[in-house]
């Protein structure tokens, strides 16, 4: 269970988060939406630590994340850009991680295989391509097996086949019992994915719920979508 | 803040030495420091067995290069810290080890644990280069003065390494950390020693100095090794506590 | 025209650029200023034995803020070091803008060149003037002709670590050695020691446009000439190596 309470992040002058909550729940996918600068990644951000927000919390089990006690197993996460060192290679990436978690290195292979990168993993990252970066990423958030996953963007640059694998695969984590949360701006894609939809414009929240009740009279979530985010909307929440 | 068992401190730690290890400029950088170094070693040894006859000390000689020398250790500090910001590794390594001071505590252990050895192989290289080009003409060392030197010049680029790697966790970028560091102790530290003959013990690199550097008597208000060695690891301490208190306060 | 005017503006949006303008443009007064006050009384008394170098060591050890820019305009190209950016270069959108290569590499030198002279105008004049407030009556008198010397030493070695990244790809190796190269003890002061070839190296030959080696090797002329056969050799590689190399290796 994530839950984000009251969160307000300014950065110099400028207010990026305006006292956003929502929850993620276990055994639901939440997809996480919002235009460019929006505030998602600043909001998984804090949520992962990263970043200190100015007022509000975001909890992880009733925790802030840095008082897990095994954050690895705990929460997954994969965030914007490959997350490695160019000079690395991808399985040398993968181990520190693991050793970090105190998890063994035969681990590290059964995620490499679980995300296919099994032949590149001796590739140094820096030759990878977007989509095998999104891969590498995800074989990290996937190391110590957690029931949270929070993914920025996960589809972005992988390949058809990648992207529909990733849909079975949360859907699956899911309904395991497991909570994913994750952003994204493919309106397509996501509402082939997810169960619940928290909206983000500016910082504020402007919709959340369950897919049917966000997309409500509208045609699709898409249309839906741009009815909340676009300048000329009314007062909708 | 919970605190994490010895055995997670153990794993943090060998995580952190994983991550310096599979780097390829760790490597880079010893290997050519230490051929480089050589390499001067030899220069100096020329110049000096040009010089005058027997009265050279082969410490003195082989440790010429030291000045050179460090700025490979400089580099190597600065890469362990501004390689974590690299591609977004950092990301990676706080959602890994959310316990912000402890990781940065560990990775300047895993790095003096690597630079130790590295130091004292490089250094006594160059020591022993010079003793081989000149037992003939030079006049004998005793062993554990040496011992001692080569101990005081590791510890001294161990140090050096350590301030520049909590420089590069204040500026998280290699090129202004290089900047910053090596136009120190290469152009302002040297000047400055002429400008202000009074204080100039007190920096880390001039005070670090007389840890490894065999006293002479014709310089004034000298400083006993382990007086340098107090003022070099206090200056080290100071600037990780600070590289520390930042990068617990700081948005990664 | 146009490839120069963008390599203008990618590197004043460089933020690293700034550090370079900072010690260009400042340290050489600031040095020069802490000589004349450590030298002043001696000069006064008339028994300074480094009178006419008095304002040139700064010069001398400014063109760091030079070696910073010139080494941060081919690095800022392949570097990728924001927290952000997924591995991107700027070198491709570089080369898809401006599609002839050598173009992009003259365009760039170009640019270099030109920021470096004023610089090097800006540290001549605010150091002048500092080491007149300094020593008043003292000040020994300035040759135009080894100001222009320190002109071209500072826009030669801008080029010269221009063209070293562009063979490195990377900005530590240069930065590393360019700038222990230009302190007090240098590489080439201690090859000179084994052997006189290494006089001939770009910056002891360089320096030897302006400042005042006591076993002076060269000629101002032939010195500065030295160092202009090094650059051209030097960028002639770069070009060659750039032209051949794929982007993405």
């Amino acid at each position: 269970m994530l839950t984000i309470n009251n969160l307000v992040k300014h950065r110099g002058n400028q207010e990026i988060l305006s006292g956003i909550s929502f929850k993620a729940r276990p055994g639901r996918v939440t997809g996480f939406l919002g235009p460019n600068g929006a505030g998602k990644s600043s909001t998984l951000r804090i949520l992962l630590g990263l970043d200190r927000a100015t007022s509000g919390s975001a909890l992880i089990n009733g925790k802030p994340f840095a008082e897990l006690h095994n954050p690895l197993a705990t929460v997954g996460a994969a965030l914007d850009g490959f997350g490695a060192h160019r000079m690395r290679t991808g399985r040398a990436h993968l181990r520190w991680i693991a050793r970090a978690a105190g998890l063994s290195r035969s681990r590290v292979e059964e995620v490499l295989e679980i995300v296919g990168l099994t032949n590149a993993a001796g590739k140094r990252v820096g030759n990878y391509s977007l989509g095998m970066g999104r891969r590498l990423g995800i074989a990290a958030a996937l190391l110590g097996d957690p029931k949270i996953l929070v993914l920025d963007e996960p589809v972005n640059g992988l390949d058809p086949e990648g992207i529909r694998w990733i849909r079975t695969f949360l859907r699956e984590r899911a309904q395991s019992g497991n909570t994913v949360l994750l952003s994204s701006h493919l309106m397509g894609e996501l509402a082939e994915t997810v169960d619940d939809v928290v909206i983000i414009k500016h910082g504020k929240i402007v919709a959340d719920g369950t897919l049917e009740e966000v997309t409500g009279n509208h045609h699709t979530l898409e249309d839906a979508f741009f009815a909340l985010t676009s300048e000329h909307t009314g007062d909708v929440v | 803040m919970s605190v994490p068992s010895s055995r997670k401190i153990t794993q943090i730690l060998r995580a952190e030495l994983d991550k310096l290890v599979t780097l390829p400029l760790t490597w880079l950088t010893l290997i050519v420091t230490f051929i480089l170094n050589l390499l001067l070693a030899a220069a100096f040894t020329s110049a000096g067995l040009q010089g005058a006859a027997g009265t050279q000390s082969i410490l003195k000689i082989g440790l010429a290069s030291m000045g050179y020398l460090q700025a490979g250790f400089i580099i190597l500090g600065i890469l362990a810290t501004c390689s974590e910001y690299t591609g977004g590794q950092i990301r990676t390594t706080l959602t890994t080890v959310p316990w912000r001071g402890l990781q940065l505590s560990t990775k300047y252990l895993a790095l003096a644990i690597i630079t130790i050895p590295a130091a004292f192989i490089i250094a006594a290289s160059g020591v022993l280069y010079a003793f081989i080009r000149m037992r003939d003409t030079a006049v004998v060392i005793e062993i554990d003065t040496m011992i001692k030197t080569l101990v005081g010049a590791t510890g001294y680029l161990t140090l050096t390494t350590l301030l520049s790697a909590a420089i590069g966790a204040l500026l998280r970028r290699t090129t202004p950390a290089i900047v910053v560091l090596l136009s120190y102790y290469f152009i302002v530290s040297p000047l400055s020693r002429d400008f202000l003959p009074s204080i100039k013990n007190y920096f880390p690199d001039t005070a670090g100095y007389y840890m490894y550097m065999p006293p002479s008597s014709d310089e004034i208000n000298v400083l006993t090794p382990m007086q340098g060695t107090g003022i070099s690891m206090l200056w080290t301490l100071i600037f990780i506590t600070v590289a520390i208190v930042f990068y617990r306060k700081r948005d990664a | 025209m146009r490839a120069f005017n963008a390599e203008l503006s990618k590197l004043f949006s460089l933020p690293g650029i700034w550090l370079a303008f900072l010690i260009g443009a400042f340290a050489p007064v600031f040095i020069a200023s802490m000589d004349s006050i450590a030298q002043k009384e001696e000069i006064i008394a008339g028994v300074s034995t480094r009178l006419p170098e008095v304002g040139y060591i700064g010069l001398a050890l400014g063109v760091q803020g030079v070696i910073i820019l010139g080494v941060l305009a081919v690095s800022s190209e392949y570097l990728a070091e924001s927290s952000e950016s997924g591995g991107g270069q700027q070198i491709t959108t570089s080369l898809t803008v401006v599609s002839s290569r050598l173009h992009f590499l003259l365009a760039k030198a170009g640019a270099v060149t030109v920021i470096s002279i004023l610089l090097s105008v800006v540290a001549i004049i605010t150091t002048l003037s500092a080491t007149h407030l300094v020593l008043g009556e003292y000040t020994p008198a300035f040759d135009w002709l080894k100001l222009i010397g320190a002109v071209l030493y500072w826009t030669f070695t801008a080029l010269l670590a221009f063209g070293i990244t562009v063979l490195t790809k990377n900005g530590i190796i240069p930065l590393a050695v360019l700038i222990i190269n230009t302190s007090v003890v240098s590489f080439s002061f201690l090859l000179s020691k084994v052997t006189k070839l290494a006089l001939y190296l770009p910056d002891r030959a360089g320096a030897e446009m302006f400042m005042f080696t006591s076993d002076r090797f060269l000629t101002p002329f032939t010195g500065g000439l030295v160092m202009f056969a090094w650059v051209v050799v030097l960028f002639i590689a770069a070009a060659i190596v750039f032209h051949r190399r794929d982007v993405a290796s």
